[in-house]
């Protein structure tokens, strides 16, 4: 028993540690934020100021690139998300040989390096006499980010009772109203987790934009530029309501969640 | 199969499925990936180069690279490190992950796997951000570490392939996590209790009956946080110097700086090449089926 | 109007393996009407070649006389009730019900109109705006029931929708069934392997095994005439007891059953002398004493008391058990394990088939 008692607090200790891990650079880093410090850093401590915002609020490469960012964010959403919603129906449908291969095949953007994904399109959209931009972008992570969708609508797919949809046709319902109004409704919440998760993918990619973005800047191409030249505080309040807004997204979106599993649970009882 | 799909969905909505995986498959995936290939084997030419004699295939830009010895040893270095990133964040993630799925109670995992998310929710390049804050010269782990004693003067950690390593395990932990903890949750609590009352000792049980049930999600881990540190081009970016460079950043310079993007087309097979021969490998290690892997 | 279903020499096969043998049989407009089987017997793929979720591998369904080949499910004048019920979980019960008027283009005011009767047919007035989860299992099985009704279908199919309940809601469902189907007139094809649900319910039975039609018959003469080995064993109670044709005197035959002795019923179908063959004899046929013309000594194993009734098991021969049942009225003291008692029973209430009796 002795021997469980230290390993029970060993690892009480190791989570600790590890928790502190996990958010002491977030906190240090919006500390800085209020550092009235020409650089980023807590240490020395010069006095709290907001002037840091202000300068964030004059930049206007900022704002060009937010709103970059917003447009491919919205163009992946639009593509990417029809995209894996029609590989998640294939896959739950059909049966037999080559399944496999095919579903290798729709996973493996997931497994290539993203710096691959965007040096891939890069080139293959050159011989077509396209140069990188807003578009290729909006391609590039199409390419990956669909296979995320398809896996999260894959996984509702595939608790779906399809008697269900037996019963509609047996009602005289044709195979496009059993869709829309059977199938659809039902993988409604995994399409609109689906939808975060893809427009929060896109949003924060560098690895495969930083190739096919051409000479347009998304927001987080924009701060990692920043990091390398010209870093500022700014930065850090840039990060600080980035971080926020998210929190405030993942905090939603979880309650969000658990209140749906809460009432399945309670259905079921 | 298109006769399945039919019985389902009727047959427009059948054929509009296929067109739309059959665009992405092949205009985004496969396509793509082939061309590249195939530029890599062809000489740098202008455009009114192109098509004549001396547009041939040849090994001219793979041999670039083993004839560079500074490239080969960044290309070497960037396999290792993503190796030991691999291993380092293994070896962390582990025990949380069976802490989660196995030790705590149902409202402290929750509450564990919410806290988990919010940072994995956060921009990759904030994260790194964050830390180069931290081991910055000047930073708070220098001012820490002076004011304890333990350090004369402050370290240059964002020097070497120590801060790259420790912003890379940071970055991808939770791809290391999630993986295990969904594999080892699985794992019926009784057979965990019977090994130990069999007489098993803590690491006797670990290694022989939660690690094998857990190995899918240990592969998957492997593979996702192998593959994302050796084509990082971010981390190494923010956290590397000239002297620490990834392989990423050679690619990186052969399509933006050297102009070269059949050179650069080479360097990026081989990479991919490298994470396949990955995935290879721990798929044998572990003896796992390309079907459990990202469950 | 002519709702009858006709299975036109219908045959189903799954690559190597079929599914329903080679089967012709009309259900007459209006009835009910039953496949009784064991799980596996091929009825549940009958009633899919009828809905149109399958089509037969040679024959035909024919609906009303109109042949359904090529009809696919959802333009069929059926509609189907599911083992789960299948109620859509994210609509209400009201939606729900009129889902096949809405897909009909029937406005909203007629759905209303018809949803509100239904309700009020499946006593479940004003639970039309609850979700099928706040309701209980008898009403979600009444909710079914309006949903398949309310598209006014020729031939309604019913896939073991009792299944889920508890034995009391069963029993009452069975009523309400009857009563709906009386009501309405429509069709009722139902799929069941519980006996006690077919007899109670049905005009006319057909029993299947393995993919064949055993024996289609009302449920009384399914009961006292079975025709096969199967139907006497599956339908009901039946003590069988195996041997060979001695004799034969106009419709009584005798068989030979070694050191059980001779035994006299009514012989089913053709029998020939010699050949060996099965009699059974139902457990409620068998009396105490020497009333019947068949009589033999057994003593008693074991004695369960089950209320209005007993059933005693006796073993014939130290061997063969038989099991008796006889009204508590008729019990004494002395029916105790290992008395001998006397048994007898009316050769005419025991029938005789051809083959070993084993299914």
């Amino acid at each position: 028993m002795k021997s469980e008692t230290i390993m029970r607090w060993g690892i009480r200790f190791y989570i600790g540690i590890f928790f502190i891990y996990l958010f002491i650079p977030l906190i240090i880093m919006g500390a800085a934020t209020f550092n009235n410090s020409r650089f980023p850093t807590i240490t020395p401590w010069k006095g709290a100021t907001l002037k840091w915002f202000d300068a964030l609020a004059q930049d206007g490469a900022m704002w060009t690139a937010l709103w970059t960012s917003l447009v491919v964010a919205m163009g992946v959403l639009l593509v990417a998300v029809p995209i894996g919603i029609c590989c998640a129906l294939f896959l739950s449908t059909v049966q037999g040989r080559g399944k496999t291969f095919l579903y290798s095949l729709m996973m493996s953007p997931l497994l290539t390096p993203g710096v691959i994904v965007g040096i891939s399109t890069l080139i293959f959209w050159k011989s077509l006499s396209v140069s990188g931009g807003i578009m290729l972008t909006v391609i590039a992570q199409t390419t990956f980010i669909a296979a995320y969708v398809m896996l999260m609508v894959l996984a509702r797919l595939q608790r779906f009772d399809r008697t269900l949809e037996n019963a509609a046709l047996s009602l005289g319902a044709s195979q496009w109203q059993t869709f829309t109004r059977v199938l659809l409704p039902y993988l409604k919440p995994a399409i609109i987790s689906a939808c975060a998760i893809a427009f929060l993918q896109s949003f924060e990619n560098y690895n495969t934009t930083l190739f096919v973005k051409g000479y347009d800047t998304t927001l987080t191409v924009y701060i990692a530029s920043k990091v390398r030249t010209g870093l500022t505080p700014a930065v850090n309040a840039l990060g600080l309501i980035m971080i926020s807004v998210t929190v405030l997204i993942a905090i939603l979106y979880e309650w969000k969640r658990r209140q749906e599993a809460k009432r399945t649970v309670s259905s079921v009882q | 199969m298109f006769k399945q799909l039919k019985a389902r969905f009727g047959s427009s909505l059948s054929v509009g499925i296929i067109a739309i995986i059959g665009i992405w498959l092949i205009g985004m995936v496969i396509l793509p990936q082939l061309i590249m290939v195939d530029y890599s084997f062809r000489p740098n030419l202008l455009p009114s180069e192109i098509g004549t004699d001396k547009d041939t295939y040849s090994l001219n830009n793979y041999e670039t690279l083993f004839g560079n010895s500074i490239h080969l040893s960044i290309f070497a270095k960037t396999i290792w490190s993503s190796v030991l990133v691999t291993i380092l964040t293994l070896v962390v993630s582990y025990p949380l992950a069976f802490y989660l799925a196995k030790v705590a109670t149902p409202g402290q995992a929750a509450l564990c796997i919410l806290l988990l998310i919010i940072p994995f929710w956060i921009n990759e390049i904030l994260r790194t951000f964050s830390w180069y804050i931290i081991l910055a010269y000047k930073g708070p782990l220098n001012a820490l570490l002076l004011a304890l004693g333990l350090i004369d003067r402050p370290v240059r950690f964002l020097s070497g392939d120590g801060g790259v390593m420790v912003g890379m395990v940071y970055a991808y932990i939770l791809f290391m996590i999630f993986p295990i903890y969904n594999a080892i949750e699985s794992l019926d609590s009784n057979q965990v209790k019977a090994a130990r009352n069999l007489g098993a000792g803590w690491i006797r049980t670990h290694y022989r009956v939660i690690i094998p049930h857990a190995k899918p999600g240990i592969a998957t881990g492997c593979i996702m946080t192998f593959m994302l540190a050796a084509g990082s081009y971010a981390v190494p970016a923010l956290l590397g110097s000239p002297g620490s460079r990834w392989f990423t950043q050679i690619i990186y310079n052969w399509f933006f700086e050297g102009g070269d993007w059949n050179q650069g087309a080479a360097y990026a097979f081989l990479l991919l090449l490298i994470c396949i021969g990955f995935i290879a490998l721990v798929m044998r290690v572990f003896k796992v089926g390309l079907g459990d892997i990202a469950r | 109007m002519d709702s009858s279903v006709h299975l036109d020499n219908v045959v189903m096969n799954f690559g190597d393996f079929t599914a329903v043998q080679k089967t012709d049989l009309k259900i007459e407009s209006g009835e009910f009407f039953s496949f009784l089987g064991p799980s596996g017997c091929g009825k549940t793929t009958i009633l899919n070649m009828i809905s149109g979720f399958l089509e037969p591998s040679k024959g035909v369904v024919k609906i009303g006389g109109k042949s359904m080949a090529g009809v696919p499910a959802n333009k069929r004048p059926t509609s189907m009730i599911f083992q789960n019920l299948a109620l859509f979980p994210l609509m209400t019960v009201a939606e729900n019900i009129e889902f096949g008027l809405e897909v009909r283009g029937v406005s909203k005011a007629e759905r209303k109109k018809t949803s509100d009767r239904l309700l009020e047919l499946v006593a479940l007035e004003g639970s039309g705006s609850k979700k099928p989860d706040e309701l209980s299992g008898g009403q979600k099985q009444r909710i079914a029931i309006a949903r398949a009704l309310a598209v006014e279908p020729q031939v309604l199919l019913l896939d073991e929708p009792l299944s889920a309940l508890d034995l009391k809601l069963r029993q009452h469902m069975r009523t309400e069934l009857k009563e709906i189907q009386r009501k309405t007139g429509i069709t009722f094809i139902y799929i069941t392997h519980d006996q006690g649900e077919a007899l109670t319910m049905s005009d006319r039975v057909a029993v299947m095994s393995a993919g064949k039609l055993q024996q289609v018959a009302d449920p009384i003469t399914l009961y006292r005439e079975p025709q096969t080995s199967f139907v006497a064993s599956f339908v009901g109670e039946n003590n069988p007891i195996t041997g060979v044709v001695d004799a034969i005197d106009g419709n009584l035959v005798t068989l030979n059953c070694g050191v059980l002795g001779k035994f006299t019923g009514r012989g089913i179908g053709t029998i020939s002398k010699g050949q060996s063959a099965t009699l059974f004899i139902r457990p409620e046929l068998l009396k105490l004493g020497q009333t019947g013309d068949m009589s033999f000594t057994a003593r008693i194993a074991e004695v369960n008391f089950e209320g209005s009734y007993l059933t005693l098991t006796a073993l014939l021969n130290q061997q063969h058990a038989i099991s008796v049942q006889i009204g508590a009225e008729q019990y004494t003291a002395d029916l105790i394990p290992d008395a001998e008692i006397q048994l007898s029973f009316a050769s005419q209430d025991a029938v005789v088939i051809a083959g070993e009796g084993n299914v």
